[in-house]
């Protein structure tokens, strides 16, 4: 090969080498979230109540624990797992049920959850359960338009009254 | 299947080796530096980053605003510095997945090899983990679907459990904290790549870490055009939290597994990359087995040293790893750097370039040691271009100036080169006396370094032979002899306070003398013991010298040992072989250093014994051999100090 030849496809080869660089550095583009879709993201992290009710403890029962450990109520360290329920325009969107953390399942159930939708205004219900008789006790709507690519948060904190609906 | 697949990378690899050595030289080829040019992006990340790191500000607002700064208003420095660090950490993930999957391809991963080849994983993942963290970093919307897709992902570890994502659920969930914590994760874990590469270096025999100058600049500068041409940006604005990520542009060298986690539950994503991990991991283990072969030797000049060459390994990874300096530059049979002769014994060539080992080469018995390996015992011959300390090998004339008759079998013969200095060298190399017809016969420095103006030899007699008759017979003042050196790998290790243990046999005193005369000279503390066989008293031909040693240092010792006394040597000292006398008066051998002179069979004798006693390999030093040798008979004659016929 002689020299100019060389050069020249020394000097290809780095462009190439450039080129490979520069391109998929970049591209292609990628599509993380389709142009007419809106995004709902779940996430909550809530402690449900205990499994079984507090009871008392018998004169016996107390009798046999050390004069410093004798506290009437026994209450059970386990938590009832959560349910949740989430519905769009009447349809169910999504639905978990969320077991409490920790290896006695005494922590607070966490759930995190990315629900691509069609933009548009939509009417989401989410309901709660955190008791060990499955009861929804916590229930909240709301109707909502949602442009393309906009966020809405659903969070729940009990201290606020339950649902709330972010965006 | 998997040989299918390795027969097939090696096919492209080997092609393109070819052509690349065709536009840029065998010594420029980049396919044959990929582990350096990895290395050396490396440096130009780090470099580059500190730059970005000056200007960069750690805050929500902040962030995003010092990059942009340094992207707009300072894109003529640090904006370039921001592309280059971004180009060259891409380049160096494309050089490291073709130099592992070089690596791969040519099967060079089992074996000895699991080392460098688990820990380049690691490395991988180490280089992955510290360039996904650097795009969380100036708050982008890229930057946002990392941070955001990061801790989903992570999330579905236990660990985790949907946690790590309530940081970042709401817009302004994130506060300045985190831009410390980033760029704290973005200094260490960089710093643990160096590391794990430093470490990954470590076993590979002669491992080169920078690229040729050339190639080195010619990449930094293709970097920097690019810089210019195609500038990084921050892509569309600062993060928003409350607006998702919807169309981005990816770098697919580091980020194709986020474009999965879009389309994958990232569980699935988990078991993914945690199977390729661990495949990657146990893939020296993995079948098919090889069968494994016998480890050969062989015996490498002009170092005239035998070195084990394990299974699979190349020849010149095995002369590396003992620190016999080899010449090389490609390891890949593609520049004929390492070609050398084979002198006896048969290798398999292994896979080059045939530009540079013809089929008459081949013939003639040259081969390509970094890409042959052994296939039988064998004999090579390499043309060194170094020695220890970078001394030049070179060919010297030199004249007789003096010849004296030490013993009924051994010449005193002192050389004064001609027209120039006498070579440096180290006490205890040798040089080549080139005979008319090519031939070359060894003989060790006698005389220690800083005696500049003559060089002692001490040629023994080897009847028949075709150079020492002639100079015991014919050789007088006033001639003059040609010669190669310095050479040889067998100095005096300086760098340690161990007691030396000198054991000489025969001829092997001459380059004991040479060391010992240097320690003397340049004041030594360490203890020295002199144990000095012969067959019997004449044998010992300078018999007073060690005794003025011990006058001149109060740290030298002699002891000579013969083998065979005669009656009319009236004997008394110590008989025996030399090496039973110092096992008997150094039952531990743990703690000195011993530099064994003389011939393979006493070697050979000493060597099991004195390491049962605690010597360590790193403290056996030798000229004639470090493992049992089983070469041919003519090649173990040749590593006689004092030369042969």
């Amino acid at each position: 090969m002689n020299t100019i030849l060389r050069y020249a496809a020394q000097i290809a080869l780095y462009v190439a080498f450039g080129a490979a660089l520069g391109y998929f550095s970049s591209y292609p583009v990628f599509q993380a979230l389709p142009p007419d879709q809106a995004l709902v993201r779940l996430s909550f992290s809530h402690g449900a109540k205990p499994i079984s009710p507090c009871r008392e403890r018998t004169p016996e029962e107390l009798a046999k624990l050390a004069p410093n450990m004798r506290v009437k109520l026994d209450c059970p360290r386990e938590r009832a797992p959560v349910q949740v329920e989430i519905e769009m325009d009447g349809k169910p969107l999504y639905q978990i049920t969320a077991r409490p953390a920790g290896l006695k399942r005494d922590g607070a159930s966490t759930v995190y959850r990315r629900l691509p939708v069609v933009a548009g205004k939509h009417t989401f219900k989410a309901r709660l359960a955190d008791g060990p008789d499955g009861k929804f006790t916590y229930v909240s709507d709301a109707t909502i338009d949602l442009a393309p690519g906009k966020v809405l948060v659903i969070d729940f904190n009990a201290g606020k009254g339950g649902f709330q609906f972010v965006h | 299947m998997l040989k299918l697949l390795q027969r097939a990378g090696q096919w492209t690899f080997h092609r393109a080796d070819g052509l690349f050595t065709r536009v840029f030289g065998e010594h420029l080829n980049p396919l044959f530096h990929l582990g350096a040019l990895s290395y050396f992006m490396c440096w130009v990340v780090v470099v580059s980053g500190l730059v970005v790191y000056a200007f960069f500000k750690t805050g929500v607002r902040e962030a995003y605003d010092s990059v942009e700064y340094i992207t707009q208003q300072q894109w003529w420095f640090a904006g370039i510095m921001r592309s280059v660090h971004r180009y060259a950490s891409d380049a160096m993930v494309l050089t490291m997945l073709l130099h592992l999957g070089r690596h791969f391809f040519f099967d060079h991963y089992r074996s000895f090899r699991w080392f460098s080849w688990v820990s380049g994983v690691i490395v991988l993942w180490l280089v992955y983990a510290s360039g996904i963290n650097g795009y969380m970093l100036p708050w982008d919307r890229l930057a946002q679907f990392v941070t955001v897709t990061t801790a989903e992902w992570f999330d579905t570890l236990p660990v985790f459990g949907g946690t790590l994502i309530r940081n970042f659920i709401f817009e302004g969930a994130v506060n300045d904290r985190l831009f410390s914590l980033l760029s704290f994760i973005h200094i260490g874990l960089p710093l643990g790549v160096l590391l794990v590469l430093w470490i990954h270096t470590q076993r590979v025999p002669g491992a080169k870490i920078m690229p040729p100058r050339t190639l080195a600049l010619y990449g930094l500068g293709a970097l920097i055009i690019l810089s210019l041409v195609k500038p990084v940006q921050s892509q569309g604005g600062q993060a928003d939290l409350s607006v998702a990520v919807t169309l981005i542009e990816l770098d697919w060298f580091y980020l194709p597994v986020y474009a999965l986690l879009q389309r994958w539950a990232p569980a699935e994503v988990w078991y993914l990359v945690g199977g390729l991990t661990l495949i990657a991991l146990a893939t020296p283990w993995l079948p098919p087995k090889r069968s494994r072969k016998e480890a050969f030797h062989m015996m490498i000049h002009p170092d005239n040293r035998i070195i084990a060459i394990r299974d699979g390994e190349f020849v010149l990874d095995a002369a590396l790893r003992e620190d016999v300096r080899v010449p090389f530059d490609c390891r890949s049979g593609g520049c004929g750097m390492c070609k050398a002769t084979l002198l006896q014994g048969e290798v398999d060539y292994g896979l080059y370039q045939p530009a540079f080992l013809t089929d008459a080469e081949r013939a003639q018995g040259k081969v390509l040691l970094c890409a042959c390996t052994p296939k039988s015992d064998i004999e090579v011959e390499y043309v060194p271009v170094e020695t220890p300390g970078k001394i030049a090998v070179a060919v010297h004339t030199a004249r007789v100036v003096r010849m004296n008759r030490l013993s009924h079998d051994v010449m005193q013969v002192f050389l004064k080169c001609e027209g120039e200095e006498t070579p440096r060298f180290y006490a205890g190399q040798y040089i080549d006396i080139l005979l008319p017809d090519g031939e070359k016969r060894s003989f060790s420095f006698a005389t220690a370094p800083h005696e500049r103006e003559l060089i002692e030899l001490q040629i023994r007699l080897v009847p028949g032979g075709r150079f020492t008759p002639h100079v015991f017979n014919e050789m007088k003042v006033g001639d003059t002899v040609r010669f190669e050196g310095p050479l040889g790998s067998f100095f005096l290790r300086e760098d340690s306070e161990k007691p030396i243990i000198f054991v000489a046999g025969a001829t092997g005193f001459a380059p004991v003398k040479s060391m010992v005369e240097h320690a003397i000279h340049t004041g030594f503390r360490r203890k020295m013991f002199l144990y000095w066989g012969v067959r019997s008293l004449r044998d010992l031909y300078l018999p007073d010298l060690p005794g003025e040693w011990e006058r001149q240092s109060s740290s030298f010792k002699f002891v000579p040992v013969l083998s065979d006394p005669q009656p009319e040597d009236h004997w008394e000292g110590r008989t025996g072989l030399v090496h039973e006398a110092i096992l008997a008066d150094f039952p531990d051998l743990s703690d000195h250093q011993i530099y064994a002179c003389g011939s393979v069979a006493m070697v050979q004798a000493a060597r099991p014994a004195f390491l049962a006693k605690g010597m360590s390999d790193y403290d056996c030093f030798s000229d004639a051999f470090r493992f049992a040798p089983r070469t041919e008979a003519r090649s173990a004659e040749m590593v006689r100090l004092g030369g042969t016929a």
